[in-house]
């Protein structure tokens, strides 16, 4: 490229300078954790703390499938996260394209509505929520838990649809309904595939928003146990430091771990929907 | 095209399962909230009766809530002063266009997708006295240095505040750094013909142009902030005594601890309405400073 500017060397060091600082602040304790799962329970706790530890073991990896039941706790994981991204997509896509497509006062007052209902912060309706849950039998169960889970997707995704399909000028499914689509087919085989960006980036948001819910599988699940909520719930120690150090690290490692991976894929969409949405984080 | 009645049928249909699943998510717990907060109910007892406004009042008379309020005030603004000038800082690093540019937005992207849960609990482990990675870190520079953080109020609040800083101010960052990228490199060419240096320009250019941003982002972020509850759940559960009990998780003690409902439930509503309040202010702010 004919503008591509030459710098000086001092500037060039200066920004991997900066730049080593900030990944080193960022990645150092991740390394850490790492290193502490990995170390045997006893050897934790000695001084200097060692970055490399001398009997490397996979003992509180091996503890957390056997005795916390980790697997388990992934199934719930998956299914939870699975069904809540899939239906709430659905439901998402539906009224992201009402809106879009329609006037009518109602329908103003309920995007409104719904955008506003965003403002509600979790805790303000925890109590009253998790007594209706139990009433109506949902408390800690897959589809109590999933319905929130999608509850809580459903604003973000719906802004972001909208504005998308906003952009994709009606007249294409005006040409579907002459070639003799009706207006679920039209929808369906036409605008959709369309969406696939805003789709993808919406889903792929979503999916670290799901995962990383804590408030309401703590509140409103008890049997039902997924992977954020499980760190704060290992067996506690009869030693002097009775929170096992081990455990946590190695619980926290598998969480991260898949959303290390996620991000180093996505990280151009993440960014990009970030950015469009101003997400939640 | 869509116009007629049986197009706006299809519309609300389509609207329906979306608008259904908010209503008995937030509508209906926050109006049972504001109901229930006018009574005094205690469920151990088997207690329920009307008290109209007494538990608003209660708030201000109860010292565990004032240190909350405190706390919280001490957490938002200084919270965002850190994510101001860090933020934008690390804005500025993103923004520089360089080999490693790539790698590091996507470094900087892991503490916002990681769960704050974990975040906290490796810190609760991070800030002990002897075994902790951050004292050992200081100790590369101070051999003796002795400090268990999470056991004295001030230094246990400014853990929290610095675990909060580290898994959020990336974020601000890459919000920051979408506004950066609307100024165009000709006002910056302009200044320099004018004789402006780095410093003039980011004085004169780059902060004008971005406060509407920094102002919005600051409003959000500290609507964020005041509902904060897993940093204090899983790292200090509120200690040492109250010290770091955010409001939000006040809220929960009293509401699923104690199970004192209703003055859960005041203490949310008062929540709600600084919440209202602020996304007012942000909206006004946005349309005054569109330009």
């Amino acid at each position: 490229m004919a503008d591509k500017i030459s710098r000086p060397l001092p500037l060039i060091l200066l920004m991997w300078g900066l730049a080593a600082i900030v990944a080193f602040l960022i990645l150092f304790p991740l390394w850490w954790i790492f290193v502490s799962s990995i170390t045997p329970a006893g050897e934790l706790f000695s001084k200097p703390i060692k970055y490399w530890p001398a009997h490397p073991t996979l003992d509180s990896y091996r503890y957390l499938i056997n005795n916390v039941g980790l697997l388990p706790k992934i199934t719930d994981t998956a299914i939870i996260v699975g069904l809540s991204i899939l239906i709430g997509m659905i439901v998402s896509v539906m009224a992201a394209f009402s809106f879009a497509r329609f006037r009518s006062r109602g329908l103003t007052i309920a995007v409104g509505f719904l955008l506003a209902s965003m403002l509600i912060p979790d805790v303000v309706t925890a109590r009253p929520l998790y007594d209706f849950l139990r009433s109506v039998h949902l408390y800690d169960t897959y589809t109590g838990l999933i319905l929130l889970y999608i509850s809580g997707l459903l604003p973000f995704s719906i802004l972001i649809l909208q504005n998308y399909l906003g952009d994709i000028p009606v007249s294409i499914e005006e040409s579907a309904a002459i070639d003799g689509c009706g207006f679920f087919q039209s929808m369906y085989y036409v605008t959709v595939p369309l969406l696939r960006p805003a789709l993808a980036t919406v889903c792929i948001v979503n999916f670290i928003t799901c995962l990383n819910n804590f408030f309401t599988p703590l509140f409103y699940s008890n049997g039902i146990s997924v992977l954020s909520t499980a760190i704060t719930q290992l067996p506690l120690r009869d030693n002097m430091y009775a929170v096992p150090w081990d455990l946590v690290s190695a619980m926290g490692w598998i969480i991260i771990l898949p959303i290390i991976i996620f991000v180093a894929v996505f990280q151009r969409q993440i960014m990009e929907g970030i950015m469009a949405g101003g997400v939640k984080g | 095209m869509y116009a007629g009645k049986k197009y706006l049928t299809i519309a609300w249909i389509l609207v329906l399962p979306a608008l259904i699943i908010r209503i008995f998510t937030t509508i209906y717990p926050i109006l049972e909230t504001f109901r229930i907060s006018f009574f005094e109910v205690r469920l151990l007892q088997g207690i329920r009766k009307f008290v109209g406004l007494e538990n608003y009042i209660q708030i201000f008379h109860d010292s565990k809530m004032i240190t909350s309020i405190q706390f919280t005030l001490i957490f938002v603004v200084g919270s965002m002063i850190g994510h101001i000038i860090l933020g934008i800082a690390l804005a500025l690093i993103l923004n520089m266009k360089f080999g490693g540019q790539k790698m590091l937005r996507t470094i900087v992207l892991l503490p916002w997708a990681m769960p704050m849960v974990v975040i906290a609990m490796a810190s609760k482990w991070a800030f002990n006295n002897e075994y902790g990675l951050i004292n050992d870190f200081i100790r590369w520079f101070s051999s003796s240095f002795n400090l268990d953080w999470l056991i004295y109020t001030n230094t246990a609040r400014i853990a929290v505040i610095g675990v909060d800083l580290w898994k959020d101010i990336p974020f601000f960052a890459i919000l920051i750094l979408a506004g950066l990228q609307f100024i165009s490199a000709d006002m910056y060419e302009a200044a320099k013909i004018d004789g402006a240096g780095a410093l003039g320009s980011f004085f004169r250019i780059t902060l004008p142009l971005l406060s509407r941003n920094i102002l919005i982002l600051s409003i959000f972020f500290t609507m964020w902030r005041i509902t904060s509850f897993d940093v204090v759940y899983a790292m200090t559960s509120g200690g040492p005594g109250e010290s770091t009990a955010l409001i939000a998780y006040r809220v929960t003690t009293e509401a699923f601890t104690n199970l004192n409902t209703g003055y859960a439930a005041s203490i949310a509503v008062v929540l709600f309405l600084v919440m209202a309040l602020l996304s007012w202010l942000s909206m006004s702010a946005a349309k005054r400073l569109d330009y």
